[in-house]
């Protein structure tokens, strides 16, 4: 009678240490699902952000930086008329900035169709395409200032407009 | 009879102790969910592009002429919208150019609409204590972007402050 009483309680242990056991690994897997998803998210934001970083590094790359040529040192400033003699000679960079498409978009002032920019257009123009190439991968953009100089009665002055600078990327890496 | 009776008891007292430490558990778990969700839900998209949008923007040469050959910047047109200093060639108010430039800008660039992932911007230029510029679009979310930048001329601080919420 003794005996049976004690293999009931062993019984009784075992399966309440089991159902606990279960209990808690269930809320573990749930803890680590919810973890690993936001770690994703973190994941996808820190890429986005350094994808970004790139573009605005090559923004300040001495190819198409202001450097001083208007005024101060300017953060995130394109030399227009750099960029376009940069375009005449894109062949010779073709494997140098290892991105597929690069491209500059006038967005202020805004107008109504989009004009190429070439020999031809400048500066009445709003798109200046610096490298050609397949747009497979995904595409990164940033807010830049477009600067050249325009002349009034033949002395020059700076004009400055508000431009997206956007790369494509074949794949992540 | 007595033993059975004892058991049945214990048995009943176990289950209640075991009941409470679910109780327990789910009650903390729900506590954690909460406070991860409301985290989660009040998220900064990351700041890297409204840095460079407030940068361009300042740098825009406006329509409003200092001299035959030179126009005022957005950033020198803040400036001199708070000291009220001069007025542009044409004779148009430094704070006009200023609040129609600014609005232009913002609309292009961020544009608010049924077709875009922008639910609405809100844009603030201050200097120490008055407001010079105050323009806001669409609705306000918890999905958002925004920076504050300052800059000071004269020992005045200017401060800019954009947001975009998705």
């Amino acid at each position: 009678m003794v005996n049976k009483k004690a293999q009931m309680k062993i019984q009784q242990t075992a399966f309440m240490l089991l159902a606990i056991t279960i209990f808690f690994v269930l809320v573990g897997l749930f803890v680590l699902i919810f973890k690993i998803g936001s770690m994703q998210d973190t994941a996808e934001i820190l890429e986005r952000d350094n994808a970004m970083s790139l573009v605005s590094k090559l923004a300040n790359s001495p190819e198409f930086a202001c450097g001083s040529a208007f005024g101060t040192q300017k953060v995130d400033c394109i030399d227009a008329d750099k960029v376009m003699a940069l375009k005449q000679n894109s062949a010779i960079y073709e494997n140098f900035w290892g991105v597929s498409n690069i491209e500059i978009l006038k967005i202020y002032p805004a107008s109504e169709e989009n004009i190429e920019c070439n020999s031809f257009t400048y500066p009445n123009c709003n798109i200046i395409q610096i490298k050609e190439g397949e747009l497979a991968g995904y595409s990164v953009s940033n807010f830049v200032s477009l600067c050249r100089k325009e002349s009034f009665e033949g002395s020059p002055y700076n004009k400055c407009e508000l431009a997206k600078l956007i790369v494509s990327y074949e794949s992540i890496q | 009879m007595k033993i059975k009776k004892i058991m049945s008891k214990r048995a009943q007292e176990e289950m209640i102790g075991f009941g409470l430490i679910i109780i327990i558990v789910a009650v903390i778990l729900l506590v954690f969910l909460s406070v991860s969700l409301n985290k989660s839900k009040k998220e900064v998209l990351g700041t890297n592009e409204v840095n460079s949008f407030i940068q361009s923007f300042l740098s825009y040469t406006t329509s409003c002429a200092e001299y035959q050959d030179s126009y005022y910047s957005i950033q020198k047109l803040i400036i001199e919208c708070n000291n009220y200093e001069s007025d542009c060639l044409d004779g148009r108010k430094t704070c006009d150019v200023l609040n129609s430039t600014l609005k232009g800008i913002v609309d292009e660039s961020w544009p608010v609409g049924e077709n875009t992932p922008i639910i609405g911007y809100e844009l603030s230029i201050n200097s120490e204590q008055t407001e010079l510029i105050s323009f806001t679009k669409g609705n306000i979310t918890n999905n958002y972007k925004g920076s504050v930048q300052e800059f000071s001329s004269r020992g005045m601080s200017i401060i800019i402050d954009f947001t975009a919420y998705y």
